[in-house]
């Protein structure tokens, strides 16, 4: 048995020990915001947050990471309330298909966590894991930076 | 309507309001195909051929059957044995792929049946238990080998040519020859493939007696999904369901159906009607989903002293793999598209598309006009150069202008293409740049383009069905049969029936694609959607709002022809005093006395006539959208690395619906153009398997990199359009690698004409640079 803390509930599961975080996450407990587009670690659609560090789920073990604190797209939002990092993917017009849009928020999320004013090549490299076809960057950059100003305007210090 | 109504919302077209999708898509609440899970869903897999080109001696499935948790295991005997593909009205011929193959493979990766098991691991183990005996017969993969006699045949058609498009105007040879300058060149462009996000994917669930199914799809074109499923399953349009979930990107390869779709179906059908999931891993992605053309673009134009562009002859050859799929298309519009840009009367220029024993090359967002872009947009220049002409004043003297019929009888009324010239190159600062700044080894270099808006080239009419439907409550229903692959259209849409209904755009919800719920809508291609499908929706919600002036009208005895509703509310147009709130006059519609529904009605097909493929004549589009892009460079000479400082780009779209939208499909077409121009080249080894098939040796564009874009929207309105709208998401990336091969000529001096332009393409072309000098 494992018990894994995901968004702050706690799951126990019967796992047979090589399954992948993102396995559990969609196939077992159909958390599906979660994606995969090449199960290879090429294309950051699987990004969850473990201890406040972006992870890729796909190259994850799930029992490896029992006792971390687990956060996926999912758990984001606070109550009916949207993440500054969600409202401004939103406002930016950041999302197309929508795709790669859990993953890419997770990873922005990661790195304002740490930095609510990153530089251009800082957005660039925290992103650069996470592929989109469909918009070129650019909203998406644009939406990094409108998230970390909301964040720092509603909690100065 | 209970929840408040936004009044930033009023008047929505022309405001980048928020994505209708966006809050579910920012969660993860949205459901793409790739979520589904049903109760008892098995997983099904392609049974796929390992060899380039065989024949299928026989096929023993019997051990994979009896593989506990195996349910159903399917093969072309299962079939009706009913070949598929897309342009059945004019090249009968190319409708040249089964469901399942029979006979013959063509391609390693070549379906030849499924199997259905409880899970993923039974389902790969079972694929391993077919025996299948196969003759092997000799292939050739590259497409100049292909076009040679006696070189394997791999269809009926003569040297592998499944089709010969001869496009001819005026008297080219006659013309070349009164040119003041002639010149020719030979333009590589690499086989790509569209990558979206979201991999192929199915579900489908066969009702046992009723004989019905519903396939829940990841498909640009529901309609024409179960259009392609009917023909070949052999049922009744009415007995089959195409869902369309949430799309994770098409960009072309999710047009039409595949064997995966059809074999979903049969899979379930023959599990006694379990759900049968089908998801293509990446690698099947590259090896068996379909792939852009790679081409070889031969051009010989001549011009005069003056700058007019007297002829254009060449030659196309694309390599089309081992089925037609939308080759006839791509190969004809990679072929016209110039018609809408240049002023032409003299033109000769022949298509070819090849088969090849290599994955199936098919529709790839810009349909050809990708590499056709880049061949002319980069002959153009050198043709300029030819008579010491600036490129810029060179495409100004030459370009289509509003209000005129084509050489191919294209009708062409708002064209935006000077404008979008004189804006780009101005915001690009191209007269202090072009030309000055070698010694920076820095350079400027301009492309440019126009699309269609919706493509007449099949049999079938082009159109487009919605509803409207208001509530009791005063809440907003758009059903619409067009197909949100996150372009936005949804949005769009949606922004167009408040606009026409007169209210906030936050009453509504949008239901789409489903062929068994939603009108008709042949899908999103071709940038068709705003137009056409808006078209559909400003009707269907001007009925709705007719039905609903004509009730107050009664009410009150008024005219109804001075009644409208703006901004949520019924106005005398008169005297433009407020009659009642729109809420209100919903519920008078729905009061007891009345009991009056509102259910608009839209219905739009353009004017446009199908093109004649024996004469390239055909008004193919309702009207037509232009496009300027101009790039600015700096190349390492140590390196081969070129950076690409800006890039401008000035796109005649008629009226921005969505202006946020319309940025992000410029700014996804540039970065798709990038990524053709510098990275993307998917190479088959020797047997015609992908060689660099998956994200880590076939390279897309990613976050570090990207350069600056500005964007210019040109508003044209044009008379035909929803509110003035064009459609608008191919055209950014056609002029694009031709924009960068500019300015790299520009910045050293070299021409390069194979694409994607690898820093060893670069240091090699400098190279042969210096060695000339040295001769000199």
């Amino acid at each position: 048995m494992v018990t894994l803390s995901i968004n702050n509930v706690k799951y126990n599961l019967a796992l047979k020990g090589n399954e992948t975080l993102l396995e559990v996450l969609r196939d077992h407990l159909g958390l599906t915001g979660t994606k995969a587009a090449c199960d290879e670690s090429e294309c950051g659609a699987c990004t969850v947050i473990i201890n406040g560090k972006a992870v890729l789920s796909c190259i994850t073990l799930a029992a490896d990471v029992e006792g971390d604190e687990i956060t996926t797209i999912e758990g984001l939002a606070d109550k009916e309330e949207l993440h500054p990092v969600q409202k401004a993917f939103i406002d930016t017009g950041a999302v197309q298909c929508g795709f790669c849009i859990p993953g890419m928020i997770m990873s922005s999320k990661a790195l304002l966590d740490k930095n609510r004013e990153p530089a251009q090549e800082e957005i660039e490299q925290a992103l650069d894991g996470n592929l989109c076809r469909c918009g070129g960057y650019l909203k998406i950059f644009e939406a990094v930076r409108q998230a970390g100003k909301r964040i720092k305007d509603a909690k100065p210090n | 309507m209970q929840n408040q109504i936004n009044k930033e919302y009023l008047n929505p077209v022309g405001k980048s309001v928020p994505r209708i999708d966006g809050k579910g898509i920012v969660t993860g609440q949205t459901k793409y195909a790739f979520d589904l899970k049903f109760a008892n869903m098995l997983v099904g897999k392609m049974i796929r051929s390992p060899h380039p080109h065989a024949r299928i001696i026989s096929m023993d499935t019997s051990k994979a059957e009896s593989l506990p948790g195996v349910r159903a295991v399917i093969t072309a005997k299962d079939t009706d044995q009913i070949k598929f593909g897309s342009n059945e009205y004019f090249f009968p011929h190319t409708i040249d792929q089964m469901a399942l193959e029979s006979e013959k493979v063509r391609y390693i990766g070549d379906e030849i049946g499924a199997v259905a098991a409880v899970d993923e691991e039974t389902a790969l183990e079972a694929l391993k238990l077919i025996d299948v005996q196969y003759e092997i017969l000799p292939h050739v993969v590259d497409v100049q080998e292909a076009m040679k006699p006696g070189a394997p045949q791999i269809h009926e058609s003569l040297n592998n040519i499944a089709v010969i498009m001869p496009v001819n105007f005026g008297n080219p040879e006659r013309a070349l020859k009164e040119a003041d300058y002639v010149r020719e060149d030979l333009f590589y462009t690499p086989a790509a493939h569209q990558s979206a996000m979201e991999p192929h994917v199915c579900v489908a669930q066969w009702e046992k007696f009723t004989n019905k199914v519903t396939l829940w799809a990841s498909t640009q074109a529901p309609f024409k999904c179960r259009e392609a499923l009917a023909k070949t399953l052999k049922m009744d349009l009415n007995n089959i369901r195409v869902i369309k979930m949430a799309v994770g990107g098409g960009f072309g390869g999710k047009l039409e159906m595949l064997p995966m779709d059809f074999s979903a179906c049969l899979l379930s059908k023959k599990a006694g009607g379990l759900p049968v999931k089908i998801c293509y891993n990446r690698e099947e992605e590259f090896l068996a989903s379909r792939r852009k053309h790679g081409m070889i673009y031969k051009l010989k134009s001549g011009v005069k002293k003056d700058g007019t562009l007297v002829a254009i002859t060449g030659e196309v050859i694309a390599d089309g793999g081992a089925y037609c799929s939308y080759g006839p298309t791509v190969i004809a519009a990679a072929i016209m598209r110039i018609f809408m840009v240049y002023k032409i009367q003299h033109f000769r220029v022949t298509g070819y598309r090849v088969y090849t024993n290599t994955p199936v090359s098919g529709a790839m967002r810009g349909f050809g006009g990708v590499q056709a872009g880049f061949a002319i947009e980069a002959h153009m220049d050198m043709l300029a150069e030819g008579i010491g002409m600036d490129p810029v004043e060179f495409r100004l003297k030459n370009i289509t202008t509003p209000n005129m019929t084509t050489i191919n009888k294209m009708i062409i009324s708002s064209n935006g293409l000077k404008e979008c010239i004189e804006k780009s190159t101005e915001a690009a600062g191209w007269s202090k740049k072009r030309g000055k700044q070698r010694h920076l080894r820095r350079g400027i270099g301009i492309g440019i383009a126009a699309d269609v808006m919706g493509s007449k080239m099949y049999k079938s009419h082009e159109s487009a069905g919605s509803i409207v439907k208001v509530e009791e409550d005063g809440s907003v229903y758009l059903f619409t049969g067009a197909a949100d692959t996150g372009q936005g259209s949804d949005t769009a849409l949606s922004q167009i029936a408040c606009q026409e209904l007169g209210v906030s755009y936050s009453r509504i919800k949008c239901k789409a694609g489903d062929t068994e719920i939603t009108p008709f809508d042949t899908g999103s291609f071709a940038s068709r959607v705003t137009f056409i499908s808006g078209n559909a929706t400003i009707q269907a919600a001007r009925d709705a709002k007719m039905q609903i002036l004509g009730v107050v009208a009664k009410e009150f005895s008024l005219n109804m022809d001075n009644l409208d509703i703006k901004a949520e509310e019924v106005i005398n147009t008169k005297d433009s005093t407020a009659i009642m709130d729109f809420d209100k006059a919903v519920e008078l519609c729905y009061s007891f006395h009345y009991g009056n529904q509102i259910i608009g009605r839209g219905s739009y097909n353009p004017n446009t006539t199908p093109i004649d493929f024996r004469t390239g004549e055909g008004n193919v589009s309702g009207s037509y959208g232009f496009e300027a892009q101009i790039a600015e460079v700096e190349v390492n000479t140590e390196t081969g690395e070129v950076t690409v400082l800006k890039m401008w780009d000035a796109h005649d779209i008629g009226k921005a619906i969505n202006p946020k939208s319309v940025e992000g499909q410029i700014e996804g077409s540039l970065a798709m153009g990038l990524g053709y121009t510098f990275m993307e080249n998917l190479q088959f080894d020797k047997k015609g398997r992908p060689a660099n098939g998956n994200f880590a040796n076939y390279r897309l564009p990613r976050a570090i990199g990207m350069p600056p874009i500005e964007t210019i929207l040109i508003e044209t309105n044009d008379p035909q359009g929803p509110f003035g709208a064009k459609g608008m998401g191919e055209a950014s990336l056609l002029p694009t690698s031709a924009a960068i091969a500019n300015a790299i000529y520009d910045a050293v001096g070299i021409r390069l004409k194979e694409l994607p332009f690898t820093p060893e393409k670069i240091i090699e072309a400098l190279k042969e640079q210096q060695e000339k000098k040295v001769e000199v």
